[in-house]
């Protein structure tokens, strides 16, 4: 029995909210790959709606899955999007900082400023025909933008959790 | 009337009953939830008991297999393995033992409310 249009919507939205929670949890598409085959051997059954009503909320199914794990995971999603927000950041003061040196070179009637910071030359030229800037790359400034990333996505994963030990055997 | 159920309650004795019921005989994950309500557990629900089977399954103590169905795609039945079944008597064994402490303590303390 193929399964219709409007139950595969269904199922994957349902599906889709259940792998975004479960991201942390060890070789989570392996679940959810089970999970979608359940669901649509059940849906035969009772229907998708109702097979999908039965799971619960996508959250708490995902939060029960990671429960029975009996420890905590590491939460790599959430390390790699307080990383690049930390990552942004930086580079919106630094277009900022930018800008806000064009305008005023502007003001000042044009001309050519370079700054250095972390070894690199920062170039800034502002005059009747022309606007712009150029930097050059250093391994410092890798690093710092290394860093500015690393430091928030392994404080947002709890990074220290990967080596949490795994519980010992529990009764049933 | 019956009093609501604790869910942390049930939560403990969860994969003790999946698995003597696999005992009982081999079952997919749907109708486990069937046979659950069907033994007095209506209030249960399907997301409760996938997690507990992917553990004992993730554990060593149920094994797996899929079965072409007629009415659709192929189910995943389960069966305890020897290491369940063992971990059911044990676990039986110890949920005996707790149930009778507690029902003496909770004798004690209805006898003493009513006197």
């Amino acid at each position: 029995m193929s399964t219709s249009l409007r139950d595969t919507l269904v199922r994957e939205r349902y599906l889709l909210r259940f792998s975004w929670a479960m991201q942390d949890y060890p070789r989570h598409k392996t679940v959810v790959r089970e999970l979608r085959r359940e669901l649509t051997a059940t849906a035969s059954e009772v229907g998708m709606r109702r097979a999908v009503t039965d799971l619960g909320h996508p959250r708490v199914l995902a939060d029960g899955h990671l429960g029975e794990l009996g420890r905590p995971v590491p939460r790599w999603t959430t390390g790699a999007v307080w990383g690049a927000l930390a990552l942004g950041a930086v580079v919106y003061l630094a277009m900022a900082y930018g800008f806000g040196t064009l305008d005023t070179l502007d003001q000042l009637g044009g001309g050519t400023v370079e700054r250095v910071f972390l070894g690199a030359t920062t170039t800034f030229t502002s005059d009747g025909d022309a606007i712009g800037m150029g930097t050059t790359l250093t391994w410092q400034a890798l690093v710092f933008s290394a860093a500015v990333f690393t430091v928030p996505f392994l404080l947002g994963a709890r990074v220290w959790r990967a080596w949490t030990p795994a519980p010992a055997a529990v009764l049933a | 009337m019956d009093e609501p159920r604790d869910p942390q309650l049930l939560k403990g004795v969860l994969p003790m009953l999946v698995l003597a019921l696999l005992t009982e005989r081999e079952s997919y994950g749907y109708e486990l939830v069937t046979r659950l309500h069907e033994g007095g557990l209506d209030d249960l629900g399907a997301g409760t008991l996938y997690p507990v089977l992917n553990r004992l399954e993730r554990d060593g103590q149920i094994s797996s297999r899929l079965v072409a169905s007629t009415s659709g795609p192929a189910r995943k039945y389960y069966l305890p393995t020897d290491t369940g079944a063992q971990r059911l008597w044990s676990t039986a064994r110890a949920w005996q033992q707790l149930a009778g402490t507690v029902d003496a303590l909770l004798a004690r303390a209805t006898t003493k409310e009513s006197s």
